[in-house]
């Protein structure tokens, strides 16, 4: 197979470094993907499953844009949705009816919600949901787990990242994942003053393998918060609609007082959304929190469409199913070259790893070698699949899987 | 917190090492300290120990205390020692008063030089030679005070907990300088040298591009993208490393 090389976005950067705080930022900085220099740094268009970058390269996205990407890129419905919405009107001066719809159907569709507030990022309603679980209960402490990802306030960074104050953390406790005795302890070493837990559905930290909850783990939080008078707070943003239509809480069997919801809810229009229980509705209100796109209507039509699609064809089991069929297939041909592939988290979300090399060396230059010929993989943060994955991209997928496998074989031997 | 504590820690054992190599790499040094053997043993009082040891044209720097030294020079604080680095203090003698001809005058001779390398110019960089000598100094440094903030700053314990176990190499292609850094359980322990199979490694494409990462001139953000530092292994160590590094210039200047 022939493997692609990178002039134009490589010209694209040294133009952008010049302009711009390290030329990309955030998460869609080139600096996770090892090597960097065999990965595409801008793309100049999508549709489906698939991403074409500026040098004209073409790939299967198992990306997914970081997670918004659900249904497939440009889709049809949720575009023409978007479009009659902007003739009429976007960012006016006073709401568009459409802002009612979709909080009638969020509460219809999630299980928990009672009432839908809007924002443009998933950070925005994970601080959000702190400030309203603070309103209701008069209470300062957050618990959070440890590694876990919410956004990047200077709250939800670690002490130690340029900007971040250790005063930032002072109101925050970290407990690990699935250790439901540590959090107990700090509950109890803490009475009265913890207004709220914040978890993901599932542990999907960046650098390593996702981790499921234990048997009865959240079944035993809920009982704890709701003892304590806690607010239990479950962001999906990551997970939201990839599991579970009514909210992932359901994939796992609990009841969250407030799920935060972005990524998947429009397919790659900007917004967000918190939901929660009828009574927690009075303390979100009395928080005062806006933006100035908050209100815009064309993400919001985006996102009703999106929602009745992935509802329609039952989004969240097409893409457990079709991230199953192209994770079985992968581990086997790893297996052939004698290799291991571990895959955790969710088929639809899942995090891979080769373990045959700690370093992950070997596993880096096999996602890259996969990359060059046209399979996006990165190496250290969880893929995504969407319901645009066709067999035949899963098929092409395990052909160039196969020959970068060949590639690191001779490499690393096996 | 005590900045002085850390700041102590950070000049006794991450600047002073580079004595080491000073004797190795500037030939001027190399002939004043070949005929040296003694001993300075460093005390401060609630604060870090070294020693330094000259013998047969080697130096050896130390944490710690080591019998028989032949100076020991004594702080009463780590105060007391950081105003000695910043040349507004004189540190006790509690040993050594046969020894003040090499203290007022040959030692410094050594410490000065060693300043030199340190506190680079434009100008001195645009040589290659001071180029080599300080990208390696400025390399050996960071991996040492990353060693000792593991030990005395609170925010860098924090992080380092969290560091699985195994070796981070940073190193100059192809054939360094080089330090690294093991991990254990949250400790941190630094070495010079290459390292054959690291968990994680920093290379940098040459010493321009270090000495720009490693003095804040180049973010590495950018630098990764163009291939002028590459990060390999475990990135979680990599992103780590890098919290680690930002934490040097709150305490050495």
């Amino acid at each position: 197979m022939k493997t692609y090389t990178y002039k134009k976005s490589v010209a694209l950067f040294k133009r952008a470094a010049k302009v711009i705080p390290c030329g990309i930022y955030g998460h869609l900085s080139p600096a996770p993907l090892v090597p960097a220099t065999d990965y595409p740094f801008y793309a100049s268009r999508a549709k489906g499953s698939r991403f074409w970058d500026v040098d004209g390269n073409e790939f299967i996205d198992y990306m997914c844009a970081y997670g918004p990407m659900v249904l497939g890129y440009n889709h049809p419905k949720v575009d023409a949705a978007a479009q009659k919405q902007l003739k009429s009107g976007n960012c006016i001066t006073s709401p568009a009816p459409i802002m009612v719809e979709l909080a009638e159907y969020l509460v219809d569709l999630i299980s928990i919600a009672d009432w839908a507030f809007f924002a443009k990022n998933g950070g925005d309603v994970t601080s959000y949901a702190i400030m309203t679980a603070r309103a209701a209960t008069g209470r300062k402490k957050i618990v959070l787990v440890h590694g876990g990802y919410h956004g990047v306030a200077p709250w939800a960074q670690a002490p130690g990242h340029p900007g971040v104050l250790d005063e930032d953390q002072s109101t925050f406790l970290r407990v690990e994942w699935n250790d439901f005795e540590g959090l107990e302890r700090l509950v109890n070493a803490h009475p009265g003053q913890i207004a709220g837990f914040m978890a993901t559905p599932y542990h999907h930290p960046t650098f390593s393998d996702s981790v499921m909850p234990a048997t009865g783990y959240w079944s035993k939080v809920e009982a704890l918060c709701r003892k304590n008078g806690i607010v239990l707070i479950i962001d999906d943003v990551r997970c939201g609609f990839r599991l579970d239509m009514r909210g992932s809480n359901e994939y796992f069997g609990f009841k969250p007082d407030l799920a935060c919801y972005c990524k998947a809810i429009a397919n790659g229009y900007p917004i967000s959304a918190l939901v929660g229980t009828e009574a927690l509705k009075t303390a979100a209100a009395r928080v005062f929190y806006t933006g100035s796109y908050w209100f815009s209507a064309v993400p919001m039509a985006a996102s009703l469409a999106a929602l009745k699609e992935l509802r329609r064809i039952d989004g969240p089991a097409l893409m457990l199913s079709r991230g199953k069929k192209l994770l079985d297939g992968l581990v086997d041909i790893a297996r052939s070259y004698g290799y291991t592939l571990r895959v955790s988290g969710a088929p639809s979300m899942p995090s891979v790893y080769i373990t045959d090399d700690e370093s992950l060396m070997l596993h880096q230059d096999w996602c890259s070698e996969c990359t060059k010929r046209g399979v996006f993989f990165t190496s250290h943060h969880n893929w995504f699949v969407s319901t645009a994955h066709t067999d035949a991209d899963i098929k092409k997928t395990w052909n160039v899987a196969d020959e970068a496998f060949r590639v690191v074989r001779k490499k690393y031997g096996a | 917190m005590n900045t002085d504590l850390v700041k102590a820690h950070l000049n006794l054992n991450a600047v002073l090492v580079n004595l080491e190599d000073l004797v190795v790499y500037d030939e001027e040094m190399a002939a004043l300290s070949k005929g040296w053997n003694l001993s300075i043993q460093f005390i401060v009082r609630n604060g870090p120990s070294a020693y330094i040891q000259f013998e047969n044209g080697t130096c050896t720097v130390r944490r710690g205390r080591r019998k028989k030294a032949s100076i020991i020079l004594y702080f009463l604080s780590p105060s007391h020692l950081v105003r000695m680095f910043d040349g507004k203090a004189q540190p006790v003698l509690l040993k050594g008063f046969t020894k003040l001809g090499f203290l007022m005058k040959d030692f410094p001779k050594l410490t000065a030089r060693l300043e030199h390398y340190l506190k680079p110019t434009p100008e001195l960089l645009a040589d290659k030679n001071y180029l080599a000598v300080n990208t390696r100094f400025t390399i050996t440094t960071a991996a040492f005070a990353i060693g000792e903030l593991g030990l005395v700053d609170p925010v860098a314990k924090m992080i380092s907990s969290h560091i699985r176990n195994g070796v981070t190499l940073m190193k100059v292609k192809p054939e360094g300088p080089s330090a690294m850094l093991k991990f254990q359980d949250g400790k941190i322990e630094a070495a010079k040298g290459d390292f054959e199979k690291p968990m994680s490694a920093m290379l940098f494409r040459n010493l321009k591009v270090a000495n720009d990462i490693l003095n804040q001139k180049l973010d590495a953000f950018t630098a990764i993208a163009t291939g002028d530092l590459m990060p390999r292994g475990q990135i979680g160590m990599i992103d780590s490393l890098s919290l680690l590094l930002d934490r040097i210039p709150l305490y050495l200047g």
